[in-house]
Formats: structure tokens, sequence, C-alpha cells
């Protein structure tokens, strides 16, 4: 189990290096450059920044430089806003969308699972009839439409009571966080829960289960014990991607909610091809889904013995 | 013979005019069609039989495993010690499935939970049924492990099903089905996904153990070396019912309905007088969505009559112990004599 941890980290950290590399490249072959945004700049104000920067070297050069200060953990200073540090932007809103996005993964996974168990054990019968419905609706219906609606629900419970119960947009209490991350997690709810249906499904029919009733197990500890842990496997599997998914994709819901995440610097960084900010938040984001996918594929080891073991 | 009869005579399960249906997309299909028969205690009993004749749907509806819908139980009872043990409710089928009765299958492979240990997959049942802790349940589960020859129990206890070998598995099956002692072992093709010289094992472990628990052993199969090697009694079943019945001495030597002698002749055999070719059973067997009104067996039958094609034959003792009958019109009293076949009225071999 430890070779294989060690292994799976080895290769992420192949992986970062291949995001930064790519971003690299491929932002130095955009046309333009950071300075380009400056209005009215004069040719010598320009060199003189260009050297300031370290723009007038060329790019394998500054790939060097950028390479060595990542290593020392070191992002630079972003382009567009005054004197502020990449690491300073990464540490002051990612802390935001980290917990945004792990509120959204856990009511994605809870309710995945719950809904498609629940679909399974109601097969052709009115519960499944109404959830799979709702289900197709999660999956083709875009985030920000969900995110309008729930604002719009929210408006009218707080004018029903005729107070602001629960906030409308904003960051802070828990309170605030409830609906954007539901909103967030929905796609991948109602994903998992067609995977947990069909799981579940599958696993009824499976040999294993006939011997836990013959063994006269009462069908709840079959359900608990034999279905539910096996079922659960295939879930396991695309939670990493998953993660992925909602934690690239809360750019769009962190703006209708007005939460100042680190998506909106994300997005702004390209616009603006603020050099240092898309390098910094791009490697930032590219580990972090890394370590998400060999937290996930270890997890899986821990259910399913036959990847720990072999 | 008549020593074993006496043994037998307490009845340890009975099963009588079990009828069982699965609806389709195409029908109603009459899988088992009055089914009567009953185990002694220590006996063997195999029901023997080609794919689809209904010996494992006769015996998962008496576990009540039987997927409902679309499977049906539409008539008749299985008594266990007297008690009808047909179409209870999960918490009551609970108290005799896994105690009274234990069951092993076909695929030892796909039988276990792939993602719990053999170890607690054993004390799981000791766990729930006889509400022992979870360290003496998996002493016990080591200790029935142990009890089916499976070395270093202990390091096996811990493993997973992926970690050991069909045969292996199987053992840890059985092991499972014995956890309590049942009186009662099902075996639904114990040895059909396994090579040959496990199969040997696998069988001589079931009769020893037969032997030391003191448990009647219901074998499915359609193996008749597995038969002649395991079995006091014999049903033939064919299209749902069950055509002819005796000890194996009178099904292997005194073959008395021509199903019967139909499937011997399949059978490959080393001994010089019978070096032949193998004769299959031409055709198939009729379609139970609609059954016939004569004998399933009327259509591949060589001996058929015209009253088999309407009437259904009664079933006809040919012994004086009732222990052997025979559903074949052939055993009328005004039915022509048959080569070959044992008929009523004809001299016992042995």
């Amino acid at each position: 189990m430890l070779a294989y941890t060690l292994k799976r980290l080895l290769a992420g950290i192949v992986t970062v290096w291949f995001i930064a590399t790519a971003t690299f490249t491929a932002m130095h072959m955009v046309p333009g450059d950071p300075l380009m945004n400056d209005k009215a700049v004069s040719a010598e104000i320009r060199a003189n920044l260009e050297r300031k920067y370290g723009l007038d070297k060329s790019a394998p050069e500054q790939y060097v430089i950028f390479m060595k200060n990542m290593l020392s953990g070191d992002f630079g200073i972003s382009f567009t806003q005054q004197n502020r540090q990449v690491n300073d932007i990464i540490r002051d809103h990612f802390p935001v969308s980290a917990t945004l996005g792990i509120m959204a993964i856990f009511f994605a996974t809870i309710g995945g699972v719950l809904w498609g168990a629940l679909t399974a054990l109601y097969r052709n019968r009115l519960p499944d009839i109404i959830i799979m419905f709702l289900v197709i609706l999660g999956i083709s219906v875009p985030s920000f439409v969900f995110a309008a609606l729930g604002q719009l629900l929210l408006v009218n419970i707080n004018s029903l009571f005729g107070a602001s119960i629960i906030p409308v947009a904003g960051w802070g209490t828990l309170s605030h966080m409830l609906m954007p991350s539901m909103v967030l997690g929905l796609g991948t709810m109602a994903l998992l829960t067609r995977l947990m249906r069909s799981s579940m499904l599958e696993i009824v029919n499976e040999d294993y289960i006939r011997t836990a009733r013959a063994k006269g197990l009462s069908p709840s500890r079959i359900f608990f014990r034999h279905q539910l842990r096996n079922a659960i496997l295939p879930v396991i599997t695309v939670l990493g991607p998953q993660i992925a998914a909602i934690t690239t994709g809360g750019f769009v819901v962190e703006l209708v909610f007005a939460i100042p995440g680190l998506g909106r610097y994300f997005v702004q960084a390209v616009q603006q091809l603020d050099y240092t900010v898309i390098m910094g938040t791009t490697v930032f984001y590219g580990a972090f889904l890394v370590l998400m996918v060999i937290l996930v594929d270890i997890l899986y080891g821990f259910i399913d013995p036959r990847v720990r073991l072999s | 013979m008549s020593e074993m009869d006496d043994t037998f005579k307490d009845n340890v399960l009975e099963v009588e005019n079990l009828n069982v249906e699965f609806s389709t997309y195409g029908g109603v299909v009459q899988a088992v069609r009055g089914v009567n028969f009953s185990v002694g205690r220590g006996e063997t009993l195999a029901i023997v039989g080609e794919s689809g004749c209904g010996k494992s749907v006769t015996v998962q509806s008496i576990m009540g495993l039987l997927p409902t819908p679309p499977g049906k139980i539409t008539a008749g009872e299985a008594r266990l010690r007297g008690n009808n043990i047909l179409n209870l409710p999960a918490k009551e089928a609970n108290k005799f499935r896994g105690v009274e009765i234990g069951m092993i299958f076909q695929d030892p492979m796909t039988s276990l939970n792939p993602t719990m240990t053999i170890g607690d997959q054993i004390s799981e049942t000791l766990m729930v049924h006889r509400h022992l802790s979870y360290s003496d349940a998996s002493a016990k589960a080591v200790a029935l492990l142990e009890k089916t020859r499976i070395p270093e129990a202990k390091k096996r206890a811990a493993q997973y099903p992926f970690e050991f070998s069909g045969g292996m598995l199987q053992r840890a099956m059985i092991a499972q089905s014995l956890a309590c002692n049942p009186s009662v072992l099902i075996a639904d093709e114990p040895t059909t996904a396994l090579d040959v010289t496990i199969q040997a094992q696998i069988l001589e472990l079931m009769s020893e153990l037969q032997k030391t628990e003191d448990m009647s052993i219901i074998l499915i199969t359609h193996d008749l070396a597995v038969v002649a090697k395991m079995a006091d009694r014999v049903a033939v079943m064919y299209a749902g019912q069950i055509v002819e019945m005796g000890t194996v001495d009178e099904i292997f030597y005194e073959s008395a309905h021509p199903y019967t002698m139909g499937l011997k002749e399949a059978m490959p055999s080393n001994r010089k007088d019978r070096a032949k070719k193998l004769t299959p059973i031409e055709g198939s067997p009729p379609d139970l969505f609609s059954p016939p009104a004569g004998c399933g067996y009327f259509a591949r039958c060589p001996h058929a009559m015209a009253l088999c094609e309407t009437k259904q034959s009664e079933e006809f003792i040919l012994t004086s112990s009732s222990s052997h009958f025979s559903k074949c019109w052939l055993q009328h009293p005004e039915a022509p004599k048959t080569d070959g076949l044992f008929q009523v009225g004809d001299d016992h071999a042995g």
C-alpha cells in the first residue's frame, strides 16, 4: 500500500510539472503580453518594465527562472494587481473555493448514494420514476440556471418570513454556503445517483447476495454490509474526475452568488494575460486536483481489497 | 436395502405438490409442476436432470431464494420437521435459513462477497444466528475452515475470496454453510465449476462431513458420476416433474423410465462391454409456456405410445417397499414389454 501510494505521488508530481510546462508554453504563444493592458506606455517605460519583470529575457530563460521560483514555493507578483503576491491571492481566496467545493462534493456524494440506493430499492415504482426524472433535469440543466432559481427560492423564503433568514448572496456563515454548494453539487449528485442506481441493481442479482440470503441474514444487513459497499465502488471511481469538474466549474456559481473565490481570479488572469497569476492558479489547481485523484485512488484501495493487494 | 429404509423413516424435509411459475414477457412458464419428495435423516438425495428441468428452482423455492416476481410458488408445501417453510416472509425464513438448512452453490468464485474476508463472512452467520461476539465467532470460523481441511486456516480467514482458488472457495462455502450445524445441506451443482480432481476432493469432504455432522444432503446435479458416488436415493427430473425416483441402485440398474435410460446412454463409460458411441437424447425439452397434456418426454421418447401424448402417466410403484416409482405408461400392466427397460413384474437384479 505504501509503495503504491509513493508511486502514485511520484506520477502526480510529473503530472503537475507537465501541467506547468504546457501552461507556460501555451501562455507565451498567445499574442500580446501582460504590459499591453497599461495604456500609452512609452517605449522607454515599457523597456524598463520588461527589464523589471524579466520579460526581456528569452522564453527558455524565463521558464528556468519560473521553475526555480516555483520549487521554492514562490509564484511571483501579479502584473495587474498592485504589489499583490500570487501566493497571497491563492491564500486569501482558495479556502473559499475549497470550502464551497468540498461542501458540494459532500452533498453530491451523500445525495447520490442515498437517492441511487433508494431508486434501486423502489425500482420502476413511483419514487424511482420521480427521482429519475429529476436526475435527468439535474444532468441536463446548466448550473447557472439552478443558481438563479436557487436565489429566487431564497428570496421567496425570506420574503415569506419578512426577514433575511438565509442570505441570497455573499460569503461568511454556513447559511451563506448552503445554497451555492447544493447548486454546485447538483449535476454531480444527479450523475452519481444514476451510477449508484445501476450499480445497485446489478449487485442485487450477484451470486453473493443470494448466498447472503441463504445464510439467513436480514434484508437490512444484506443491504448495508453486502450491497452498499460493493455498489459504491464505481461511484468512487468517478469521484476523482467529478471533484475536478466541481472545483473548476465553481466559477459560474461563485459569480452568481458573489462569492470571493479563486475562480474569478483564474478567469480574469487569462483575459488580462497576467502571466504570474495564470501560472500560479493553474499549477495550484492542477496540483490540488492531482492530489484529490490520488486520495480517491487510495480510498478505493481501502474499500476494495483487490486494488490494495495486487 | 431394507435396513436403509428404516434409517430414513424419520424425514427431515418433505416437499409436497410443489408448483412454481415464472411470469415472463413471453407468458407464464410452469417451471415446476407438482414435485413430491422427502429427505431422511443423514440421507443424500440427488436430484438429476438436464438444464432447465426445474431442479434448481425446486431447491431455491424451498430456501425462499426465488426472485419474486417473476417467480411465484403457486401451490405446495415444504415441511421442515413438520413445519411449512414455503412462502414465509424474510424474517420467518431467516429462522431456518443458514441455521437448519445450509446451502452451497455452483460457482464459488462469485458466491462470496468480494470485499469481505472469508473469516468475516463465516463469522457473520454465527454472530447473527448464534449471537456470538466478534472474537468468538472469528475463532469458530477458523475452526470451521480447519474442519473443511483448509491449510493455514487462521491466515486464510483473514484473506479475501480473490486470494483463494476455486476448490478452496468451495471448501470455505461449505465451512460457512455448516456454521450453525444445519440438519440439511442443499448443494446446488457444487462441483460443476470445478475441475475433476478438485471435484472428487470436494465430494469426499462432503460425504465425510455428512457422517460427522449427521446431516442430510440434497444434491442437485446433472452429472451421473457424481450421483453414483454420493447419492442414497435419486430423483430424476424432467420438464418440471420427477419422472422416476428410487435408490441409487434401482435408478442405475433397474431404470424404469425411458428418460433415465437416455441419460445413462448419454454418459461415457470405461467398461468394455459398454464401449460404444455416446447416444445423445435427440430433440429438446417441451415448451413449458404451455406444458403438454401428456408426458413431457413424449416427443423424444423412443417407446412413445399414442396414450403418452394425451394423458399423463400415474406413478407406478416397482418395489414392494415402494422406494422405486416411475411416471411412465410403459409400467402399466397392459403395456408392451420394452427391451432394456425395467418394468413392473421384472425380477430384481440384486
